[in-house]
C-alpha cells in the first residue's frame, strides 16, 4: 500500500468509524432525553393528581428532581467525550497519552450495549507520550474491544494493563476470561490499522490475552507524517 | 380508559430509570404493567400469558430488539409488539413492520403518543381475535351439521393445535 492508498484507507475507515461512534452517542442522549421527558411529564401528572385533591408525595418529587439532575449530568459528560472525540482529527499525527487515549476510547465503546466491561490498569513508572495518528488508534482500539465483546458478552470483564517494561514504547495486554474471544482475530482491518501505526501484535502464551507493543514512534508513523507534510 | 377494561402491557427496556418512570406514568393511566429489563426476562414473562401489547426497545444487551420481536411474534400469535428506540432508522423501521410489529416510535417519543398507540395496538389485537373467533365459529357450526359429537371434539381440538 503507498502513501495515497495509506491516507485513503485511513479516510474511508475513519468516516465509517467516526459515523458508528457518533450513531451511539445519538442513541446515548436520545436515552437521557427520553428520560427526562419522562421523568418531567411524570412531576406533571402528579401535579394534575394533586390539583384534584390526591396528597403530594415529597419523597416522590424529591426522586423525580434527582433522577432530572442526574441525566442532565450524564448528557454533559456524554457530550464532553463526544467533543474529546471530535477533536482527535485535528491533527492526523501528533503525541499522545495512551492511558487518555484508551480510556476514551473504552467509554466510546461503552455506549454500545453490546460491550463488555473494560478495566483499564497502568503499571508504568513515567508517562511516555507516542507519536501516532489518535483517531486511527482509537479506532483500532475500538475494533479491538468490540471483537472481544462479541465473545465476551455485555457481561463479560475486559481488563487491559499498560506498561512501559521497553524503552521503545508501552506494552498493552488485554485480557479476556472467556476461551476463544481471539478467536477471529486478527481481522483484516485490525491488522491494517495495526501496520499502519507501526503496532506489533500477538498472542501470548496466555491463549485469551492478546498484546500490543506501542512504539513511541514508529518508523511508519515518521513516514505518514512526512505525506501529510505535518 | 378505566380499571375494568385495563391493557395489559409488558415493557422492556434495559435503561432501568426510564423503564421504572414510563412504568409509573402508564399505570397513572390503568394499564397494568410488567417490566422487564431485558430480553430473556420478557420472553419468561410473556410466557406466563396474559398480555395484550408488548413496548420494546431495540438495542439491549444479550437478545436484543429485533430477536425479541421475532420471538414474541412466533410465541404469541396475538400479542401485538410496539418498538420504542433511540436506534431507529428507516432501515430498522421497514424491518420490524416487516416481522410484525405494529409500530415503531422514536425516543423520546411525546407520552401522548405513546398511549395512543399502545390503545391502537389493543385495538387491532382484539379485532385479530375476534376475527379469529368468528371464522372457528362458522367453522364449529358447519361441523356440527354432520358430524358426532366427538367428530366435533376431535375437530376443535385440531383447531386449537392449529391456532386457528
Amino acid at each position: 500500500m503507498n502513501a495515497n492508498d495509506t491516507i485513503n484507507y485511513i479516510n474511508a475507515e475513519g468516516l465509517q468509524f467516526f459515523g458508528r461512534v457518533n450513531a451511539s452517542i445519538s442513541h446515548e442522549l436520545k436515552n437521557i432525553l427520553a428520560i427526562i421527558s419522562e421523568t418531567s411529564g411524570f412531576l406533571n401528572d402528579l401535579t394534575d393528581l394533586a390539583r384534584q385533591g390526591e396528597p403530594l408525595n415529597l419523597s416522590l418529587l424529591g426522586n423525580c428532581n434527582q433522577s432530572i439532575a442526574e441525566e442532565i449530568q450524564r448528557g454533559f459528560t456524554t457530550i464532553k467525550k463526544m467533543n474529546r472525540f471530535a477533536h482527535s482529527v485535528d491533527v492526523p499525527v501528533t503525541e499522545i497519552d495512551l492511558m487518555d487515549t484508551l480510556s476514551l476510547t473504552a467509554q466510546l465503546a461503552g455506549f454500545l450495549s453490546t460491550t463488555s466491561t473494560v478495566r483499564i490498569n497502568a503499571d508504568r513508572k513515567g508517562v511516555g507520550r507516542i507519536l501516532t495518528s489518535p483517531f486511527l488508534l482509537q479506532n483500532l482500539i475500538y475494533r479491538i474491544l468490540c471483537l472481544a465483546s462479541e465473545t465476551a458478552g455485555p457481561d463479560g470483564e475486559i481488563s487491559i494493563l499498560v506498561s512501559s517494561d521497553t524503552d521503545s514504547g508501552d506494552l498493552m495486554r488485554i485480557h479476556s476470561p472467556v476461551p476463544g474471544t481471539w478467536n477471529a482475530f486478527p481481522t483484516p482491518k485490525i491488522e491494517e490499522a495495526a501496520r499502519i501505526l507501526g503496532i506489533e501484535m500477538s498472542l501470548t502464551d496466555d491463549p485469551e490475552q492478546l498484546q500490543l507493543k506501542i512504539p513511541y514512534v514508529s518508523n511508519q508513523i515518521v513516514a505518514l507524517a512526512k505525506v501529510l507534510q505535518l | 380508559m378505566d380499571k375494568t377494561e385495563s391493557i395489559h402491557l409488558l415493557m422492556v427496556d434495559d435503561e432501568k430509570k426510564f423503564l421504572d418512570t414510563i412504568t409509573e406514568r402508564l399505570k397513572l393511566k390503568f394499564f397494568e404493567i410488567t417490566s422487564a429489563t431485558n430480553g430473556e426476562d420478557a420472553i419468561k414473562a410473556a410466557e406466563k400469558g396474559g398480555f395484550d401489547v408488548a413496548v420494546v426497545d431495540l438495542q439491549m444487551p444479550g437478545i436484543d430488539g429485533i430477536k425479541l420481536l421475532e420471538i414474541l411474534k412466533k410465541n404469541h400469535q396475538y400479542l401485538e409488539v410496539l418498538i420504542l428506540s433511540g436506534h431507529a432508522t428507516v432501515s430498522t423501521a421497514v424491518e420490524c413492520t416487516k416481522m410484525g410489529a405494529f409500530k415503531v416510535l422514536e425516543k423520546p417519543c411525546p407520552f401522548d403518543d405513546l398511549v395512543e398507540a399502545i390503545k391502537d395496538a389493543y385495538e387491532r389485537r382484539l379485532k385479530r381475535k375476534f376475527e379469529r373467533d368468528q371464522a372457528r365459529m362458522q367453522k364449529l357450526e358447519a361441523l356440527a351439521m354432520g358430524q358426532s359429537p366427538l367428530g366435533i371434539l376431535k375437530e376443535m381440538a385440531k383447531m386449537e393445535d392449529e391456532g386457528k
